[in-house]
C-alpha cells in the first residue's frame, strides 16, 4: 500500500477508479452469461460446469489484462501482472468476476441446459 | 454403494412455451418497467433557499479544506483556517443564528423531512409491489409444475425450496418447479439488465438494496441534525490539523528523480 505521503504527491482520482471498476463489472457479468449459454449448450453437468466457469472467467481476466491493462501498465514501469495502475486491488481484478457473474452464469446455464438436454 | 439411477421425467415440451418463457419475459419486462418508473418518479432536487445553501456550502468548504490542506501553502492554509474557525464558532453561517443552542425541531414536523421519507417510501413500494404481484401470479397460475432440471446436484435440504408445491417424496432435488425458476430469475437477471439498460440501472431490487445499505451522502444535512454542532465539530477538526505541504522537500525529490 502506498503511504499517505505518496498519495498526496500523486493522488488517486476516485471517479476514474469507479469508472474502471464499473467497466470491469459490465464485462464480467456479460461474459458470465455467455459462458452460461455455452455451458448449457455443451450440456455440462455439476463439477465440469463450474470448472468451465472458473477457467473461462480467469481466462477473461487474463485477456483483459493483456489487451487493456498491460500495454500502459508495463510502460509505466509496473511489474507484470500488476494491476494497481487502474484497479484498487489484485483480488478485485482477478477474482471479482467469479462472484459478480455467478448468478447470471447459473441462470443461463440452467435455462440452456433445460432447453437443450432435459 | 449402489448407483442411484438417473431419474427421467417425461414432460410436455409445451411447458417451455407456456411457463418458462412467460415467466422470464415478464421478469425482464418488469425490470425494464421498474427502471423507467424509478427514472420518472425521481423527484428533482428541491430548491434550497439562500440561507440553507450557505449553511451547507460553508460546512462543505470546511471539510474540503481539511481534506486537501496539503496542496495549500502554510500562510494560505492558516488564513483559511482562522477565518473558518472564527465564522464557525460565532455562528456566522447559520441559517437562523437565534436558534443556537436550542434542541433541534422534531423531524416529523418538518415538511422537507416528510418529502425525503416519501421518496424513500416510493422506492420501497416500487420494489415490493411488483415482487408480490409476480410471485402471487406465478403461484396462482404455474404452481405444481416441474419444468426443469438443474445442471448440478443439490442436497435434500433444497427440496422444499426448489420444489414448492410439488409434494413428491422421492424426486431428485435437481428438478425444479416454476417458483424456483422465478427466484433464479430474481438473482440472475442483473447481467441482462446491465446489458439492456446500462450499468447504473434501477431494474434489479437486489442491487438497490446493496446501495441502500451503504453510507448515504445525503444524510449529512438531514433533518434533526443541529448544524451548530456540526460547525463546532468541524472547527475542532480544523484546529488540530498539523500542516504540511506537498511541496515540502520538492527540490530534493526532483534531484533524486533527475539523477545526472
Amino acid at each position: 500500500m502506498p503511504s499517505e505521503r505518496e498519495l498526496e504527491i500523486s493522488p488517486i482520482v476516485q471517479e476514474s477508479l469507479i469508472h474502471n471498476s464499473r467497466t470491469l463489472y459490465n464485462l464480467q457479468s456479460l461474459t458470465a452469461s455467455l459462458f452460461g449459454i455455452s455451458a448449457g449448450i455443451l450440456g455440462l453437468e455439476s463439477y465440469s460446469g463450474f470448472l468451465f466457469y472458473l477457467i473461462f472467467s480467469l481466462l477473461t481476466a487474463v485477456l483483459f489484462y493483456l489487451v487493456r491493462v498491460a500495454p500502459s501498465s508495463l510502460a509505466a514501469g509496473k511489474s507484470p501482472l500488476d494491476t494497481s495502475r487502474y484497479f484498487r486491488g489484485p483480488f478485485e481484478f482477478w477474482a471479482g468476476g467469479l462472484m459478480n457473474g455467478l448468478a447470471g452464469f447459473i441462470l443461463t446455464w440452467t435455462l440452456l441446459y433445460g432447453l437443450v438436454r432435459a | 454403494m449402489a448407483q442411484v439411477p438417473v431419474q427421467t421425467i417425461h414432460r410436455d415440451p409445451q411447458l417451455f412455451y407456456w411457463i418458462l418463457f412467460p415467466i422470464t419475459i415478464v421478469m425482464i419486462l418488469t425490470g425494464v418497467l421498474r427502471h423507467y418508473a424509478t427514472v420518472l418518479m425521481a423527484s428533482a432536487p428541491k430548491k434550497l433557499d439562500r440561507k440553507t445553501m450557505r449553511e451547507q456550502r460553508a460546512l462543505l468548504h470546511g471539510i474540503n479544506v481539511r481534506g486537501n490542506y496539503h496542496v495549500l501553502s502554510k500562510p494560505s492554509f492558516t488564513a483559511r483556517r482562522d477565518a473558518l474557525i472564527t465564522a464557525y464558532e460565532s455562528g456566522a453561517y447559520l441559517k437562523d443564528p437565534d436558534a443556537r443552542g436550542q434542541p433541534p425541531p422534531n423531524p416529523m414536523s418538518d415538511p422537507s423531512a416528510m418529502e425525503g421519507m416519501m421518496g424513500m417510501m416510493k422506492n420501497q413500494m416500487a420494489m415490493i409491489i411488483p415482487n408480490t404481484l409476480i410471485m402471487s401470479w406465478v403461484n396462482a397460475f404455474f404452481s405444481g409444475y416441474v419444468i426443469m432440471k438443474l445442471p448440478f446436484p443439490l442436497t435434500v435440504k433444497f427440496k422444499s425450496m426448489l420444489q414448492a408445491g410439488v409434494a413428491t417424496k422421492d424426486m431428485d432435488p435437481r428438478w425444479m418447479s416454476s417458483i424456483s425458476w422465478y427466484f433464479l430469475c430474481i438473482f440472475g437477471l442483473q447481467s441482462v439488465f446491465n446489458f439492456l439498460l446500462g450499468s447504473d440501472n434501477a431494474a434489479n431490487q437486489m442491487a438497490q438494496q446493496m446501495t441502500q445499505m451503504g453510507p448515504q451522502a445525503g444524510q449529512m444535512f438531514g433533518p434533526g441534525i443541529d448544524p451548530n454542532k456540526q460547525f463546532l465539530a468541524e472547527a475542532e477538526n480544523l484546529a488540530v490539523i498539523e500542516h504540511h505541504s506537498v511541496l515540502d522537500g520538492v527540490e530534493q525529490r526532483l534531484l533524486e528523480a533527475v539523477k545526472v
